[in-house]
């Protein structure tokens, strides 16, 4: 126990960079960009990501000499303690709106089957235009967070095409998810196509760092409504923390098999039974072939 | 990476006493980071930290004990909700001392670590999986956030409260 404690203090310069990271950040605090309908918001918590990008040594090699390897394998067990004060936080925000979420049951609770969107949009895609094979199940039946991987890990092994399939949209999620999220929310809210309810409800999709981006860009353009927005993204959230992993196991993965299966059917029958490698790397011209093609796809 | 890890291991692997160290040092980040940015000073800031830290570590305890297996985040959340309803004694006094804590200056750490703590794996999967993955992604993000968001409005329009 003791020695945890010290492993975990040990790593002052981790602590020290990520201090040196939130003063920059804040520093430079919110700015607003206005891009045709809508705005992108610059939030704090973007500059310390794209920033703390930077100065990991794994991605860029010369920042080595500022922080070490050993210390960046020492901040995934920081991710989850800096996160619960921020949902603690959160979670305050649910207690007094509890009448309201308690009235705005039913959408919270049916806006938790909207996560299956993801396969109406990403699945024919991934089948149809990049000729993907059995990896497109492990990477389009869920927003692939961590009880995905659970699922996958336990129904087909990581080491299968679907794992490979989950792992790589897990691995884009933690390299620029937030960042996807927080733009898309700050653009979509601020073109004034949803109601900011039902876009906080779309924030809980059961990743706390993506409910931060997501919600962290709505709650500058909705000041007057921040206790709620942040309330029913909240609320969301934990929903889909209560919930994600039974969709996903029990309505989500046999979708994408069935609609997997149908889509590789209507393009071609030997492509049903195969399964598909790990490698799919495949010329960028493929791509652009027209959704008809009768190609095989390997 | 915690992959594996974190869904099955992680509840019973809970060091609680290691919390009661490492918690004040996320607490200090989150209240330079409130300071600087959302300008709320630190020594006003102190009460609303420690009731969120408290707050985070009950949850932690009722994630170690609790009959059945939820993440610590749902188990905070549900905490944080408990004591902030309005007919809970001392709510009032919770959430006055909670108003100077600025939520998104809470989540400038965490993509701080987030982003320190992308290793050699994460490159290698990423690499390997190629642009194709990158673009699934993208739309998996789309999809379910586009999603939700669909559902959500057309029932909070049937509902009436919106």
């Amino acid at each position: 126990m003791e020695h945890t404690v010290k492993y975990r203090l040990g790593d002052w310069r981790l602590h020290l960079a990520v201090l040196v990271l939130i003063i920059i950040a804040e520093s430079i605090y919110i700015h607003i960009i206005p891009m045709g309908p809508g705005s992108l918001l610059l939030l704090p918590f973007l500059y310390a990501f794209v920033l703390g990008l930077l100065i990991n040594p794994n991605v860029v090699p010369i920042a080595r000499r500022l922080i070490r390897r050993e210390d960046t394998r020492r901040a995934t067990p920081w991710i989850m303690i800096a996160i619960l004060p921020f949902i603690a936080k959160f979670g305050s925000t649910i207690g007094p709106a509890i009448e309201s979420i308690i009235a705005a049951g039913p959408a919270l609770l049916l806006q938790e089957l909207g996560n299956l969107g993801t396969m109406l949009l990403a699945l024919p895609v991934a089948v149809l235009l990049l000729r993907m094979n059995r990896e497109t199940i492990g990477a389009t039946f869920s927003v692939a967070r961590e009880p995905s991987l659970a699922i996958i890990s336990d129904k087909y092994g990581l080491k299968s095409p679907e794992g490979a399939g989950v792992m790589g949209v897990y691995v884009c999620g933690t390299l620029f998810g937030t960042i996807v999220f927080a733009t898309m929310a700050s653009y979509i809210g601020s073109a004034g196509w949803f109601h900011p309810f039902s876009l906080a409800m779309a924030c809980g999709v059961g990743s706390g760092s993506m409910l931060a981006a997501c919600t962290g860009a709505l709650v500058p353009l909705f000041p007057d409504l921040e206790d709620q927005v942040v309330a029913y993204a909240g609320a969301s959230n934990l929903l889909t923390y209560a919930t994600g992993l039974y969709i996903g196991l029990f309505v989500a993965l046999p979708v994408a098999e069935r609609l997997y299966r149908l889509l590789k059917r209507g393009g071609d029958p030997a492509a049903t039974a195969a399964a598909g490698g790990p490698d799919h790397a495949e010329p960028a011209s493929r791509a652009d072939e027209p959704r008809q093609s009768k190609e095989n796809d390997r | 990476m915690s992959a594996e890890t974190t869904a099955e291991t992680g509840r019973k692997a809970i060091d609680l006493p290691d919390y009661l160290i490492t918690l004040p040092v996320v607490g200090v980040l989150g209240l330079v980071a409130n300071w600087i940015g959302p300008d709320n000073p630190i020594l006003e800031s102190i009460p609303g930290m420690l009731i969120l830290l408290v707050i985070s570590f009950v949850g932690l305890v009722v994630t170690r004990y609790a009959p059945f297996d939820l993440p610590a985040v749902a188990w905070v959340t549900l905490v944080a909700m408990i004591v902030t309803l309005p007919w809970t004694p001392g709510s009032a006094w919770i959430l006055g001392h909670l108003e100077s804590m600025d939520f998104l200056a809470l989540a400038t750490s965490v993509l701080a670590y987030a982003a320190l703590s992308i290793g050699h794996s994460e490159i290698d999967i990423f690499k390997r999986a190629g642009w194709k993955i990158v673009i699934v992604a993208l739309l998996v993000f789309v999809g379910t956030f586009f999603g939700s968001a669909v559902v959500a409005e057309v029932t909070l329009k049937i509902q009436g409260i919106i």
